[in-house]
Parts: structure tokens; C-alpha cells; sequence
């Protein structure tokens, strides 16, 4: 039982840094972004470059591929996101066929064996008699720690009450003299630089494959239409909720059951309450 | 010019191809384009029509696919009748499919369709024993041996979806999907059950893909896990978006010729959606409703 308390909180902090810059993008600019566990796997092929093939130090190689992901971010912001704003069916074409772009070009460099990423460390340690490899908390204190600082941002500065405003509506932001494109720059980058972040720390303990944006994506998205498509409270809720049953389920059931977990949750969201637990309605 | 002459004339045109193109490779291109002219005008009708974006289109065509091809193989049975049991699994997977997702909109139901389209894909490996995994399945039986009779068999096909498509959407029924597209709130207060208007639009839009997919698998001889992928779903759509949305004439259109051209940078193999791509990005921001409506539109007015 307590096995699964300790894992269920490491998927939750994992899940939750994919999620709530899924939901940032979507509550901002209203973009759905397909291309978002595509940011994932960036940071993971650009670390696994940096580290393994050319021999960098790993904790910098790490970091540089959040950074990298993080201008990948800004970069698509400028050229593909921003043009086609007026379009929600454009956007989603192309952030999709970004994904898929980005999947060919590491096929192209790696090919689809999977690879592996070295662990921060290969220490593990005890918690309450259960055994963590040290690179899973690793991962939880680093999620933690970022997902802290995000909620910060977002709810103790004045660039927060900027990000919450544009959010709530986009062109009253504006009269209030936001600069509204600035602020859905600045949540591309930070959402790209967690998803990233997200992939690093996982990795080691993930199978690493050009295809591997599509499951973070379907995580994503059930955790935001769980929680409630642009409420940052209910994907962390939800974040939560996906983590635990994830987690339960392979420890009790079976652990090839899980992937169908966050489709069932999406499914049954959108039949039940499709607002989310603890969304509005966003007319779109 | 009346509206039919120009869709005549391009129909006697692609009848006259196997008279003037010896080739069977570019014969076996022209087949594919009319595979896929049928699959592109179907994803219209639901997402041109009632404002719901397909992300997974690929359910239906690689439904019909590896029915088609895992009945004619294991069972033996003839392409007809294998075709005709994809298309019924297709018509039962898209209600199926509908009831939960088609009260969404927008990104809602682009993404709930995209997981569909994934959990399929998942399960066609995850099912190997069936499907032969990653491999697919192969031997399947051709359509025909003579490259004319295969190639007018799908264009046969597709002037009945296109046209059937069109007829329906410029009916009463169309009508009503274009007003739910405008506002669907006012369609339900004015009294129309709006749910059946949708379902019936899935439906009519999953079959001819289902059918086609069926034929595709009798023409390629082999069904792999690829008919289920994003990059099949995202295709579709842009040959839609390219040729005009709304319009099944222009869907149809956009199909073609993309598929057409697709053969022509065949050397850029998976590139190719890459490139479709950086043809679309001009025509949203410059042809927002597509070339080949654009330019009817300027032969029209002469």
C-alpha cells in the first residue's frame, strides 16, 4: 500500500509539470498545442545528444536541452503559432504536423530503437520501507520545486495577475494595456522548458522513442479536461487523480492496463462533467 | 456555365486516362488519387459541414482496411463481400465513436478523435497475432489483375461519394448541418434534434472512408498499422484545407491533385507531409477557402 502512496506522488509531480503548461498555453492564447509532447521528447533527444554522444557533463547537458527546448518554444510562438492564431483549426494542424516533423527528424538521427539516458543517480533510497530509485525522487523533488515556483509566478507576481487576466479575456487584457503577445510568448517558453524538464528527469527510468510525444500528449490532455481545460488548480487535481489510479492500477491490476487509464478518464469526463472538476465552460 | 458541366467534363477526362496513360505505375497513381479524392470529400461532410474537425479520420479508413484484408486472407472471402463487412464495421465503430465525442466542439473533439485514432493504432500492434503487428498483413488479394479494370473500379467509387456527398450536402439535410455549424443552440430551440443531424453526418462521413480503405487494401495487397497513424488523419486534412473546405468538391479536388503530386516527391518520402504543409500555410493565410474553390470561383465569373 505504501509502495503505492510514494509512487502514485512521483507520476503525480510528473504528470503535473506536463500538464499545467498545456493548460497555461490553452488558458492564454486559447491554442491547443499538439505539439506539446513533442517538447518532451526534444529535451529528452537534445540531452540524450549532449550527454551521450558528445560527452557533456550531464547535469549541463540537461539543462541546455531545457534551454534549447524552451527557444524551440519561442520560436514556434513566432513563426507558427502567432500568424495563425485567428484559426483554432490551423492551429491544431500545425502544431500536429510539427509533432510529427520532429518525430521524423529524430527517426532520421536515432533511428526507432529506443535509447537509453544515464540517471542523475544510481542510488536508491528507503522511504517509509518502501525502495526509490534515487533518480524517481529525484524527479519528484525537482517537480515539485518547479511546479512551487510556477504557482508563484503565476499567483504572487504581477506578471501572474498579467498571465490570469489574458486568460480570463484576452481583449480586456489588452485595454488594460497588457501586452498580451508578450505574455503568451513568455507562457510558450515556460510550458516548452517544463515539458522538457519533465522529459530529462523521466527518462532514465522510460523507454526513449521518436514516438514518445504521443503518450505525454494524451497525459496532457486528460489531465486538462479532468481538471478543467485553463484551470491551473484542477490539472494539479487532476494531475493527482491520474497518477494515483495510474499507479493502482499496475500495482493491483495490470501494468499494461495503464495507457488505457487517461483515455477512460477522458472519455468519461466528457460524458460525465465535460467542463472538468474544476473548470468553467470555455465557449470556443 | 451550369454547375454540373464542369464536374462532367472532369469526370469524362478520368474516364479517357487508361486510353492515354499505358503506364501502370502512373495508372496505379491515378487509383490512389481517387482513394483518396473519396476520403478527403468524406472528411468534409462532418468537419466541413457541422464544424467538427476529424484528428483521427484514419479510425475509419484503417477499420475498413484491415477488416477487408483480415477477412479476404484468414477467410477467404471476396473482396466485395470483405469491402461490404468494413463498411458495416465502420457504420457500428462511428456510432460508437459519436455518442460520447459529438457533443464536443472545436479542440474538444479534435482531440478526443486524435485518442481514438491512437488507442486504434495501439491496438493494431497490440493485437499481433490478428493483425501481424508492426508488419501488417500481407497477401491480400489485388482488386484485379488488369490495371484499367482496378483503376475504373475506384473511380466508379469516387464519383458516387463525391457526388452522392455533394447531393446530399446542397439537400435539406446539408442545410440543417450548415446551420448547426453556424449556431447550434438556435438549431435545438427551433425544435430539430440536432444529435441525429450529427450522427448521421458521422456516419455518412466514416462509411465511404471505410470503404475506401477496403479497396485500398485490395489494391496495395497489404494493410500495415500506418492506415491508423496521425500522419494519415493530418494528410487528409490538409488536402481538405488545400482544396477548399465546405465545399466536397473542392475536398475531393485537393485530394487528388495532392495525392498526385505526393507520387511526384516520392523521393522525399517522409518529408512529403512536411511539404504539404508549407503548401498549406500560404493557403490559410492568403486562400483561407481553399485553391481549387478560389479558382472555380474566378472561372465562374469569367
Amino acid at each position: 500500500m505504501v509502495d503505492v502512496l510514494i509512487l502514485g506522488a512521483i507520476n503525480s509531480a510528473v504528470y503535473a509539470m506536463l500538464a499545467l503548461g498545456f493548460t497555461l498555453i490553452f488558458g492564454v492564447g486559447r491554442v491547443v498545442n499538439l505539439a506539446h509532447g513533442s517538447f518532451y521528447a526534444m529535451g529528452v533527444y537534445i540531452a540524450y545528444t549532449l550527454v551521450v554522444v558528445l560527452g557533456l557533463p550531464l547535469i549541463v547537458g540537461t539543462t541546455a536541452a531545457v534551454l534549447a527546448v524552451a527557444g524551440i518554444g519561442l520560436a514556434m510562438d513566432r513563426v507558427l503559432i502567432r500568424p495563425l492564431r485567428h484559426s483554432v483549426l490551423a492551429v491544431l494542424i500545425i502544431t500536429v504536423v510539427f509533432a510529427l516533423f520532429v518525430e521524423q527528424v529524430i527517426f532520421a538521427f536515432y533511428g526507432y530503437t529506443s535509447r537509453n539516458i544515464p540517471s542523475f543517480t544510481t542510488n536508491t533510497l528507503t522511504v517509509l520501507g518502501v525502495t526509490v530509485a534515487g533518480q524517481r525522487a529525484i524527479a519528484f523533488a525537482a517537480g515539485v520545486i518547479a511546479l512551487s515556483l510556477v504557482w508563484l509566478l503565476v499567483y504572487r507576481t504581477r506578471f501572474g495577475s498579467a498571465i490570469l487576466a489574458v486568460s480570463q479575456d484576452r481583449e480586456a487584457a489588452t485595454y488594460l494595456g497588457i501586452d498580451v503577445d508578450h505574455v503568451s510568448r513568455t507562457v510558450m517558453v515556460l510550458s516548452a522548458a517544463l515539458a522538457a524538464m519533465a522529459g530529462v528527469l523521466v527518462a532514465p527510468v522510460l523507454v526513449v522513442s521518436p514516438q514518445m510525444w504521443v503518450l505525454p500528449l494524451i497525459k496532457s490532455f486528460a489531465v486538462v479536461i479532468l481538471g478543467g481545460l485553463g484551470s491551473i488548480p484542477g490539472s494539479l487535481l487532476a494531475s493527482v487523480l491520474l497518477g494515483y489510479s495510474e499507479t493502482a492500477v499496475s500495482r493491483f491490476v495490470s501494468s499494461t492496463l495503464t495507457e488505457l487509464i487517461p483515455l477512460v478518464l477522458i472519455l468519461v469526463t466528457l460524458l460525465v462533467r465535460p467542463s472538468g472538476l474544476l473548470g468553467r465552460r470555455i465557449e470556443l | 456555365m451550369s454547375r454540373t458541366a464542369p464536374g462532367v467534363a472532369i469526370l469524362v477526362a478520368l474516364a479517357l486516362v487508361p486510353l492515354a496513360v499505358r503506364d501502370r505505375y502512373f495508372l496505379s497513381v491515378f487509383t490512389l488519387a481517387n482513394l483518396y479524392a473519396a476520403i478527403a470529400a468524406s472528411w468534409d461532410l462532418l468537419s466541413g459541414y457541422t464544424g467538427r474537425e476529424n484528428f483521427g479520420h484514419a479510425v475509419f479508413i484503417g477499420t475498413g482496411a484491415y477488416t477487408a484484408a483480415l477477412l479476404n486472407t484468414r477467410l477467404h472471402l471476396s473482396p466485395v463481400l470483405g469491402i461490404a463487412a468494413g463498411g458495416g464495421a465502420v457504420v457500428a465503430l462511428a456510432i460508437l465513436v459519436g455518442v460520447p465525442t459529438l457533443r464536443l466542439r472545436g479542440p474538444y473533439f479534435a482531440l478526443a478523435t486524435l485518442a481514438v485514432a491512437g488507442i486504434m493504432e495501439r491496438l493494431a500492434l497490440l493485437l499481433w497475432p490478428l493483425t501481424g503487428g508492426e508488419d501488417g498483413v500481407y497477401g491480400v488479394q489485388p482488386l484485379s489483375l488488369s490495371a484499367p479494370t482496378t483503376y475504373y473500379t475506384t473511380l466508379a467509387f469516387m464519383a458516387i461519394v463525391v457526388l452522392g456527398l455533394y447531393w446530399a450536402t446542397r439537400s435539406e439535410w446539408g442545410m440543417v448541418l450548415r446551420a448547426i455549424r453556424a449556431n447550434e443552440e438556435a438549431c435545438e430551440a427551433s425544435g430539430l434534434n440536432v444529435t441525429v443531424y450529427k450522427m448521421g453526418a458521422l456516419v455518412l462521413s466514416a462509411l465511404p472512408a471505410g470503404l475506401a480503405g477496403g479497396l485500398y487494401a485490395h489494391v496495395q495487397e497489404h494493410v500495415g498499422p500506418a492506415v491508423y497513424s496521425a500522419a494519415l488523419s493530418v494528410t487528409v486534412i490538409i488536402m481538405t484545407v488545400i482544396g477548399g473546405i465546405g465545399t466536397i468538391y473542392g475536398a475531393a479536388a485537393g485530394g487528388f491533385l495532392l495525392t498526385a503530386l505526393g507520387e511526384v516527391l516520392r523521393g522525399f518520402g517522409p518529408y512529403r507531409l512536411l511539404l504539404f504543409s508549407a503548401i498549406l500555410l500560404p493557403v490559410i493565410l492568403f486562400w483561407p477557402r481553399g485553391v481549387v474553390v478560389q479558382l472555380a470561383g474566378r472561372l465562374r465569373r469569367g
